[in-house]
């Protein structure tokens, strides 16, 4: 099999603008949300902003995260106001909004509004990131905001303060790239989440997988098709996340480290689950389709093939070959 | 014969510290002597009848063919009741070395439990000699309860026969403890075992906790009735009395009591004395006007066989990782792998599994499966219960069975768009910790997939002739194994099936060997993932028999 070719048509399988209805739903939803926030928290809060995968161009349309950050004014809570406050203030508003439409959950660092399903069974899924500004006014200038840590998160401690960041940053950093060197890094990010959605609450953040992938263009030769960049980047992502000083600085502030958001074992696990997926696909080209399957709602099926060999004009079903 | 008893006499002599008081000669059957062996230590060397079987330097069975005893020592650990220390050396067919490695055995044992006096970190149970009681023996398993016993309490207890069965040369009598009840016959402690062991019939026998053990020097249990005087009260003996006094028509049967004593702080251990009924080692006597209830020292006590069978013991050999064994389990699909992991499972230590499974049993099942012949076309679900029943006496299935496996079936796959419906199956199986799926219907694979279940859910299945097993546990399960069978990935023959008579649905051809191999391998593996507490993937276990057998576990 052409793996180059597999590649391809799961990002375009993938692609959001096939979701249309469901991403016009997210955008709605989001908005709403927004506009609460504004009525609740008027001139103590900025204007919120989309800072999720949409923002950066790297969704997939299996799984929408919308990220509304909510830039608060450092005194918004009083001048001795905690972020913890501010957190669990946010929270509480959320809650009692949309606590009858949705599920309403603590999250690490958000809030999450998972909606209950509508008349066309679709569930939106909102996250709300509370910040703050670090001085009165300061935002309009550096844009940077500290963020609370609600529990734990990798090596970093429930309760901790330290997450002080730059959303817009954040999104520049892919965006302000090289045309061409921005496309094939997106198209590994979403590659990257692709497979990501085939593991049960895997530890890696989206984020991680963004800046790790950065890094591997920024830090080794990657060249070639679709396959050979994917390749060059899980055995960057393998050879690299379990050293001794290995880093992955938030272009929103580099004191900030995401290496710190996975445990020892959780970096060790990326590391042996890439070196898997290199063995297994290096050994039989199939299994690329179990790591980075297409999204099969909008696999286009090959007509010219028939399902079913024929045997004299027969159709013949496929037989079944799995036992127990 | 001569040259040997002349080799005995010259090793022995040849052994630093030993030396001959009473050379080896041969007698009717065993070679015999007397040494004395010498260590540091010691005032003065310790002297030993050795006596040497015509096996050795080969052992009996697991007992070793050389003996040296020494009355003067029963007091210590580590000695037989014929006054033999209990030694287990290397294997040697040398006689020379092996007589070496057992004086060798012999001056370890001074050391540790003469000189020393090391106690073991392990308990060591009191001594008792295996007797028959009127032609049989009598064995009892008791568990631990939740209950604390006071020193001198007496009353009932419920007991079980299990079976009858042969001891040696004799019979056996198999018996579980059931309930203790006070004198008023009110329940003190249940004693938990699986349902069918709890429905068994049960007899009447008798308890007293002593607390501490009915023996001498904690090694030798009591072997007669007046070492018992000090410890039964007056009160105890009258309960005795009037038990006999009231089971008058049931002369001569066999009544157990159970003597319990702690053997640490919290465990207590039960032992049996087998008593028959008018027949109690008890007697009437007037002492100032008043009639006494006395114990009758000069006989001699029947012990009958007790096992504690908890479950830390019964399982303290080997079992598999606690996220298992705690585990609420579902099995869907007890077919041969199925079956397999069940029985693994409960043998291993799981104790709450259950089972979906429409199927029935037919006598072509059980060569490859953990059916038995015996039973005959049965559900598959009760059967297996059944079989397990048998194994552990700590299972404890709480659903399943014939009917709700058709429910279950009907509801998922009828009802996948049926939002409120399909949320109560999610919770429903949510209640599982951990799901394994080994019916091999893709439909429910797919059904399954699409539900958002918190349980760690496992899809076992194997290619034909056993080529390959494939077990499915992530996100992705149906996909993989779409993946794995249907696709150019696993290569195994899809023509040579098996094809019942009578049947137009073939089968993969496969023995009770092959599957069983791969299916061990396969819960080996998850138990390692559980232990070294890293992440489940799914994994492919590959033959290859074109030469010597290799097996091949590969993670995805």
């Amino acid at each position: 099999m052409d793996k180059n070719l597999h590649l391809e048509s799961v990002i375009k399988t993938h692609q959001i603008t096939k979701e249309k209805t469901l991403l016009d739903k997210h955008i709605q939803k989001k908005n709403e949300v927004k506009e609460a926030l504004e009525e609740k928290y008027g001139s103590n809060l900025y204007s919120s902003f989309n800072s999720g995968s949409y923002a950066k161009n790297t969704a997939i349309n299996t799984k929408f995260d919308f990220d509304l950050v909510s830039p608060f004014k450092r005194n918004a809570f009083g001048s001795n106001g905690t972020l913890k406050e501010m957190y669990e203030n946010v929270y509480d508003f959320l809650y009692e909004k949309y606590k009858n439409v949705a599920e309403v959950k603590k999250q690490k660092v958000s809030i999450g509004l998972e909606f209950y399903a509508d008349s066309d069974g679709d569930k939106i899924k909102i996250d709300v990131v509370p910040g703050r500004e670090l001085n009165q006014d300061q935002y309009k200038d550096d844009e940077n905001l500290n963020l609370y840590v609600y529990y734990k998160y990798g090596n970093i401690d429930a309760g901790s303060e330290r997450i002080k960041t730059n959303v817009q940053s954040q999104i520049s950093n892919i965006k302000d790239r090289a045309d061409k060197e921005k496309d094939s890094i997106r198209k590994i990010i979403r590659l990257l989440k692709v497979w990501k959605n085939t593991k049960y609450n895997y530890p890696t953040k989206s984020f991680f997988l963004e800046l790790i992938t950065i890094k591997a263009f920024d830090n080794s030769t990657i060249t070639g098709n679709l396959w050979d960049k994917l390749k060059a980047v899980m055995e960057y992502i393998k050879d690299n996340v379990t050293n001794d000083g290995f880093t992955l600085k938030d272009p929103g502030n580099s004191s900030n480290d995401l290496a710190d958001t996975l445990t020892d074992g959780e970096k060790q696990q990326l590391a042996n689950d890439m070196k898997n997926m290199l063995d297994r696909i290096e050994e039989n080209d199939e299994n690329i389709k179990t790591y980075f399957p297409e999204n099969p709602k909008f696999k286009e099926e090959d007509k010219s093939k028939n399902k079913y060999s024929t045997n004299g004009g027969m159709p013949v079903p496929p037989p079944k070959l799995n036992f127990g | 014969m001569g040259d040997r008893v002349s080799e005995i006499n010259t090793v022995i002599e040849s052994i630093p510290d030993v030396k001959l008081i009473k050379p080896f000669v041969q007698g009717k059957f065993d070679i015999e002597g007397s040494i004395s062996v010498f260590v540091e230590g010691l005032e003065q060397a310790l002297n030993f009848d050795v006596s040497i079987s015509p096996q050795y330097p080969f052992k009996s069975h697991d007992t070793e063919t050389i003996k040296f005893s020494n009355d003067d020592l029963l007091e210590y650990k580590h000695i037989m009741g014929n006054g033999s220390i209990c030694i287990h050396t290397a294997h040697s067919p040398v006689l020379s070395e092996k007589l070496g490695y057992d004086i060798a055995s012999v001056k370890a044992w001074i050391k540790k439990y003469y000189i020393n006096k090391d106690t073991d970190t392990h308990y060591e149970h009191l001594i008792i000699s295996e007797k028959a009681f009127k032609g049989s023996h009598f064995a009892f398993f008791f568990n631990e309860v939740e209950y604390t016993f006071s020193k001198n309490q007496y009353g009932f207890v419920d007991y079980s026969t299990l079976s009858n069965g042969v001891f040696y040369k004799d019979k056996i009598n198999s018996n579980i403890v059931q309930t203790f009840y006070d004198r008023n016959k009110k329940i003190l402690a249940d004693v938990k075992w699986n349902f069918q062991l709890k429905a068994l019939s049960k007899s009447l026998g008798l308890f007293i906790f002593l607390k501490d053990a009915p023996s001498k020097n904690q090694r030798w249990v009591f072997d007669s009735w007046n070492e018992f005087e000090p410890l039964l009260s007056q009160d105890s003996l009258k309960f005795l009395h009037s038990i006999e006094k009231n089971a008058k028509k049931e002369k001569g049967k066999h009544l157990p009591l159970f003597v319990g004593y702690n053997i640490t702080d919290k465990e207590i251990h039960w032992q049996v004395i087998m008593l028959e009924i008018g027949n109690f080692p008890i007697y009437g006597e007037k002492v100032n006007q008043q009639w006494l209830t006395m114990i009758d020292g000069n006989r001699s006590i029947d012990w009958a066989m007790t096992r504690n069978c908890s479950y830390k013991y019964f399982f303290g050999r080997g079992r598999l990782n606690e996220k298992l064994t705690n585990s609420r389990i579902l099995i869907i699909g007890i077919g041969a792998i199925g079956s397999i992991v069940a029985k693994t499972l409960v043998r291993s230590g799981c104790t709450k599994v259950d089972f979906i499974d429409y199927d029935i049993k037919e006598p072509e099942n059980i060569c490859r499966s953990e059916y038995s012949f015996f039973t005959g076309i049965t559900n598959k679900t009760n059967d297996l219960i059944n079989e397990l029943c048998l194994i552990s006496p700590f299972f404890e299935p709480t659903k399943g069975g014939y009917e709700f496996s058709e429910a279950f079936d009907f509801l998922l796959k009828s009802h996948l768009t049926d939002t409120s419906i399909k949320e109560e199956i999610e919770k429903y199986l949510s209640e599982y910790d951990i799901i394994f799926d080994c019916s091999t219907d893709n439909d429910l694979l797919y059904v399954l997939s699409q539900l958002k279940i918190n349980s760690t859910l496992f899809n076992l299945s194997i290619s034909n002739h056993a080529k390959q097993l494939v077990c499915a546990n992530e996100q992705n399960r149906y996909e993989f194994i779409s993946t794995q069978f249907n696709g150019n990935v696993l290569e195994f023959d899809v023509d040579d099936l098996h094809n019942p008579t009578g049947c137009w649905n073939p089968t993969f051809k496969a023995s009770y060997n092959d599957i069983n191999t791969l299916v061990q391998l396969a819960i080996k593996h998850i138990n390692l993932r559980f232990e070294q507490d890293k992440a489940l993937r799914n994994f492919v276990i590959e033959t290859d028999d074109t030469d010597c057998l290799t097996i091949k576990l590969k993670e995805f």
